[in-house]
């Protein structure tokens, strides 16, 4: 497959099998099956923590800082818990915060980029702004700011997370709209008298899905990523277990100069792989709906590039 | 001449975001629960008189409109005002921390370009083979890292070998010109390599995007018809067109960088502009927290206005 | 351009490769003439004495500028610059013989005349720039110097701790600070101080990188005993891992506080752990405002009884501190001296009994195991600062315990300066929270700590919202005792008082605990750590074997 193909064509061959859509991606390309078997895996774990996690939560079992041993594969942690218990909670609180954070994040930026395009003009100009204002400022400090005003607790976290990572997708979006809108059967059904809510619900968002399914899953990466940064600095919620309290803990109390590297490597280690997994998945199917936003959806880490190729806001 | 009113719009827009940023630190900031004097003086030696003078010291006694049109006048003298926690100008303060700052970030970016590029390139070429599976999941790889972690791990890895810790040997008293290269850049490599590290996949993505792009271009199936040098190929047509995205890339990102370096100084005890953010958040010390956020915030701006205009000077096609 | 860039990059690489391996590790510094390399995760945060805050800081100064008395090894009183003293006019007149021939770090002479001027400074600009110091200096009418090693000082009535409060009085070299004064005094807290600073003691601090580094170098004009090393240096880390591992790079020679954590690690890598009682105690804080509205179960003193017997103090210190802590039970921790009430009992560890209690006061389970109190569930959010390392741990010890006795506690982490507004609530009301946990640094003379649950203190440094008439009578009345002998007895009364009422339940007193490198010896801990604002010994003992 080469990676020339001219912008509207990749819209419409997706039009032609929208729903087969997910299920072809994932067998063209080895990377989105890795990438889709990780998640499921991670994402099981979670879910059965409660009744797979080996010991308690919050029991002792041993001594701080206890090495690996065949009861504990992965040691203890400073407060003599098990490590493999930790890990399994964790990645529940892990997931949660990265879904509930995309989640306030798609919800901002869906709705943004949907009134934009699908009403251009004033109200068009202005939300691009207020995008183009959050799409500067620096968003790490920014998150640590509002973060450490409000105080540390998992819903901020999730809410400051939130606020922060919709502007991509309120591009995105935009274009996806603006294209859409000026469709035939999009036309004629305005002109049979549908309303704005309904053209929306019925003809644009289903167009826009495949792609939001694909932001979606790359601002899971980067929410996740973004919550243990903020975990580190202390920012986070000490009551619940995310994988970035995890490390924060083990940091805090000295594991690396103790030498328990198995309170730090581990949690770190499964971030990454859950980071990891989602990028491939995200950008296979980005990769698949249209190769040239390639540039754009990389957008995790601590700065975010706007869409390079068809740059601007119109070109998408 | 071309695009003078796009010039002119975007330094325009620059100026119109530096002002929202003033006015939103000033907010943010101000409505922040904790007050800065409650955190000062709950600490020995402190008495209910030093509360009262910290407070009209410090203007936090006035109207919060009064303290807003000080803010603003005070900063178009330049004036960042005085820190609450070091009662030094902010303005000092934070040259400090940049100065120290930037020879960490420019080292690890440089480092990311180079070896982003190279891996790029490669990965581009070799389209299709095992090394560019190689290439590829290995800058994914440590693009997943979460940047704290990997900064442990380092320490982990190279602890005992190369010094883990400040920007310094600060013990060393006027040490000789050479001696202070040596010693700032065996501190320098860790910081460096870990931003470095987790830059450098996020570019091996981008410049291979570009790359093939490029390699798909019929002047380049041109050249190879002609039998020219896969390497000349590369080197003298491709890479040369795929410059472009790639430079106003870099441009764009630099401003994000320095502010993204918060996580590395921390664990690094770099003394630069992220830890200063970081520990002014935990004193709640405004001026310095409004004063540093601004400056990161000006220098994104800047960063985006230069990549707007380096890519419109590079680009003939666009003329808004 | 570009191309000779790119040929370049690699080169400078290369050279920065060349460059570390070169370096090799920080060993060769130590050899570079006798400095005591000190790692510190605190640091100093000003060199201005009117406006440093942290320990740090204070410990610099008493390095570094005269002060009239410090403590000696016993925490008795010892002479410094003040070669004797006494007391005249019923306590109301203090004389002070002072050292003679003494100078400043530039030559200057340095005489009673410096004291008596720092101090009627800090009377004088008391309520603005010199506030920092105004707790030192209450009661105290003027200062003068009838000659040169003679400082006289009136008080307006005879005060019970003038020794106490001189001990952290650093007396400033008036040829400098006088010149800083600007508008009412505004000056001296705008005077940056900065390296090399102008004093008078055993080091001169001839380098200062703030966060980063603080170096001294010994004073070759300095009056008392001179130090053994040619100087030492004190190194800020922002994390203590970062700070252990440098130690172990042998970067550093001595950490001044060690992380729990740390301690066998260290122990087995070769260096001298020192682990002595510390003056750090943390504490659950009962809100006891008698005016409280809402829980006002929490104000029953069987309720705080029961809490008291649901603390597993064993737990803690084994698992938070490590086994470095030691039990506490009193508002005035045993490492004062004859200050702490030694017939104060640490409370026992017993839920049946702490269940018997809440049972027979009539606070019945309801759903879900949870005592109900006037109707309610017993169900509280406990602050906790964000900052303080020890606390996460040790709250989930406790919140698995009260969980048995029926007691639901949740956790609300804040930033200290958050958790403090919140907990003294608009106007100092202290309506708007219940439980919180914190931790306090007591000093050697009980005062301070005293003063902490007074009525006074309100919006000051009460946490606890206690406010009791007959406490604060007993609170004034050890202050205005010169008898120590007798100040005590009110101090033991006063600290088993607030035992029974509980505004505080004492959870551990945790160690000092610091570690030096066996190459150097002399590097003496104290219940405030080695480099302190007790005495001067520590870094004037110090020496490499």
């Amino acid at each position: 497959m080469t990676n020339v193909a001219p912008l509207i064509e990749a819209p419409a061959e997706v039009e032609s099998s929208r729903r087969g859509f997910l299920f072809q991606t994932l067998r063209r390309r080895p990377a989105a099956v890795i990438g889709a078997t990780i998640l499921v895996l991670v994402g099981l774990t979670a879910v059965l923590a409660p009744w797979i996690a080996p010991y308690g939560l919050h029991t002792q079992v041993g001594r701080v800082f206890g090495h690996p041993s065949w009861r504990h594969p992965l040691g203890l942690d400073d407060g003599g818990i098990d490590m493999v218990t930790l890990l399994m909670w964790g990645v529940r609180v892990s997931l949660v915060v990265g879904f509930a954070a995309t989640f306030v994040s798609m919800a901002i930026g869906g709705a943004i980029g949907v009134v934009a395009g699908y009403f251009g003009g004033v109200v068009d100009t202005i939300l691009m702004r207020i995008t183009d204002y959050f799409l500067v400022v620096p968003d790490v400090p920014l998150m640590i700011v509002v973060a450490a005003i409000w105080g540390p607790s998992l819903f901020h976290i999730i809410i400051v997370i939130g606020i922060l990572l919709w502007t991509s997708t309120a591009r995105v979006i935009r274009a996806q709209v603006k294209s859409v809108r000026e469709r035939v059967y999009v036309k004629r059904a305005r002109a049979l008298g549908a309303g704005h809510t309904r053209i929306v619900l019925r003809h644009v968002l289903p167009q826009v899905a495949p792609l939001l399914i694909a932001n979606t899953v790359l601002t899971i990466a980067v929410a996740i990523f973004d919550e243990t940064a903020l975990s580190f600095l202390g920012l986070g919620d000490p009551s619940t277990t995310s994988l970035g309290q995890v490390i924060e803990h083990a940091f805090e109390r000295t594991a690396i100069s103790s030498g328990a590297w198995w309170a730090i490597v581990p949690p770190g280690a499964l971030v990454a792989l859950i980071i990891l997994a989602c990028s491939l998945v995200g950008g296979s199917l980005e990769d698949a709906l249209n190769p040239r936003l390639r540039v754009a959806h990389l957008s995790a880490r601590t700065f975010r590039l706007r869409p390079l190729v068809g740059r601007g806001t119109d070109a998408l | 001449m071309r695009g003078i009113d796009y010039v002119l719009k975007r330094i325009g827009f620059a100026v119109v975001t530096i002002f929202v940023a003033v006015t939103i630190n000033f907010v943010l900031f101000r409505l922040a629960p904790g007050s800065a004097v409650t955190n000062l003086s709950r600490v020995p030696h402190a008495t209910q008189q030093l509360r009262h003078a910290l407070e009209v010291q410090f203007g936090l006694d006035k109207s919060k409109g009064e303290q807003y049109v000080i803010y603003l006048k005070q900063l178009l003298h330049g004036n960042l005002g005085v820190s609450f926690e070091y009662e030094q100008p902010v303005s000092k303060e934070l040259r400090i921390a940049l100065i120290n700052t930037l020879p960490m970030v420019t080292l690890g970016t440089l480092f990311s370009i180079l070896i982003g590029t190279l891996t790029g390139v490669i990965a581009a070429w070799r389209r299709g083979t095992p090394v560019e599976a190689l290439t590829v999941s290995s800058a994914l790889g440590f693009y997943s890292m979460p940047t704290q972690w990997l900064g442990l791990m380092l320490i982990i890895i190279f602890s005992g070998v190369l010094p883990t810790g400040g920007m310094t040997n600060e013990f060393l008293l006027n040490p000789g010109f050479w001696q202070h290269l040596k010693d700032l850049a065996s501190h320098i490599v860790l910081p460096s390599l870990t931003l470095g590290l987790v830059l450098y996949g996020e570019y091996t993505l981008i410049v291979r995007s570009a790359m093939l792009e490029t390699l798909g271009e019929d002047y380049i199936l041109t050249a190879r018809a002609k039998g020219l040098k896969p390497w000349t190929i590369v080197r003298k047509h491709a890479l040369r067109n795929a410059m472009l995205p790639i430079t106003t890339l870099v441009a764009l990102s630099l401003g994000y960088i320095v502010a993204g370096a918060i996580l590395i100084e921390i664990v690094f005890s770099w003394p630069g502009i992220g830890r200063a953010v970081y520990e002014a958040v935990l004193q709640r010390d405004y001026p310095m927290l409004q004063g540093a956020f601004l400056l990161l915030t000006i220098s994104v701006v800047i960063c985006n206005l230069i990549a707007d205009l380096l890519y419109f000077k590079l680009d003939p096609r666009i003329t808004e | 351009m570009r191309k000779r860039w790119l040929a370049a990059a690699p080169l400078i690489i290369a050279a920065l490769i060349f460059a570390t391996t070169a370096t090799g590790s920080g060993k060769k510094a130590a050899a570079s003439g006798g400095t005591f390399r000190v790692g510190t995760a605190s640091g100093i945060d000003s060199l201005n004495p009117f406006v440093a805050f942290n320990q740090d800081a204070y410990s610099t100064f008493e390095y570094i500028y005269p002060v009239l008395v410090q403590y000696n090894s016993h925490l008795k009183f010892a002479p410094f610059f003040a070669r004797s003293w006494h007391s005249s006019n019923h306590g109301k007149t203090w004389t002070f013989k002072t050292q003679p021939h003494a100078k400043w770090s530039d030559g200057k002479p340095l005489t009673a005349a410096d004291a008596a001027w720092t101090i009627n400074i800090a009377i004088k600009y008391e309520g603005g720039a010199t506030a920092n110091l105004a707790g030192l200096v209450a009661h105290i009418t003027k200062a003068s110097a009838p000659n040169a090693t003679t400082l006289v000082v009136h008080y307006k009535q005879a005060a019970g701790n003038v020794l106490g409060q001189f001990q952290q009085f650093f007396i400033l070299p008036k040829h400098i600070w006088a010149q800083h004064l600007g508008h009412k005094g505004a000056g001296l807290k705008r005077f940056a101080n900065g390296a090399p600073v102008v004093g008078s003691g055993p080091f001169n601090l001839v380098k200062y990188t703030p966060k980063s580094i603080a170096l001294f170098q010994r004073n070759s004009s300095y009056w008392g005993v001179k130090p053994k090393v040619q100087g030492f240096g004190l190194q800020q880390f922002s994390n203590d891992d970062a700070m252990v591992q440098a130690l172990k790079a042998h970067q550093l020679d001595a950490l001044e506080t060690v992380p729990a954590t740390a301690i066998k690690t260290l122990r087995n890598s070769g260096f001298a752990v020192s682990d002595v009682p510390g003056l750090d105690q943390t504490d659950f804080i009962i809100n006891s405002n008698p005016k409280k509205k809402k829980h006002r179960e929490l104000l029953n003193l069987k309720v705080k009884e029961a809490f008291d017997h649901a603390i597993d103090r064993k737990k803690i210190d084994s698992v938070t501190f490590l086994g470095a802590a030691q039990p506490a039970n009193s508002i005035i921790p045993a490492t004062t001296g004859s200050w702490h009430n030694p017939h104060l009992k640490t409370v026992s560890f017993n839920l049946d009994l702490a269940n018997k209690i809440l049972d027979k006061a009539g606070f019945k389970r309801g759903s879900g195991g949870i005592r109900l109190a006037h109707g309610k569930k017993m169900s509280y959010n406990v602050i906790t600062p964000t900052d303080v390392q020890s606390i996460p741990r040790t709250f989930q010890i406790i919140q698995t315990d009260f969980k048995k006795i029926g007691v639901q506690l949740n956790q609300k982490a804040l930033d200290s300066s958050t958790a403090f507004s919140v907990m003294s609530g608009p106007n100092n009301t202290y309506q708007g929270f219940d439980l919180a946990m914190w931790d306090w640094t007591a000093l050697i003379d009980p005062d301070f700590m005293l003063s902490v649950v007074t009525c006074d203190q309100y919006g000051g440094w009460s946490d606890s919202g206690y406010c009791n008439k007959k406490y604060d009578r007993m609170y004034s009345k050890q202050q205005l005792t010169p008898n120590q002998t007798k100040r005590r007895q009110i101090v033991w009364q006063m600290q088993a008082y607030l035992y029974k009422q509980r505004p505080y339940l004492w959870l551990a007193n945790d160690d000092s605990v610091s570690a030096v490198s066996k190459s150097w010896v002399g590097f003496k801990n104290t219940a405030q750590g080695p480099f302190n604002e007790l005495n001067i010994q520590g870094l004037t003992q110090v020496h490499q074997k």
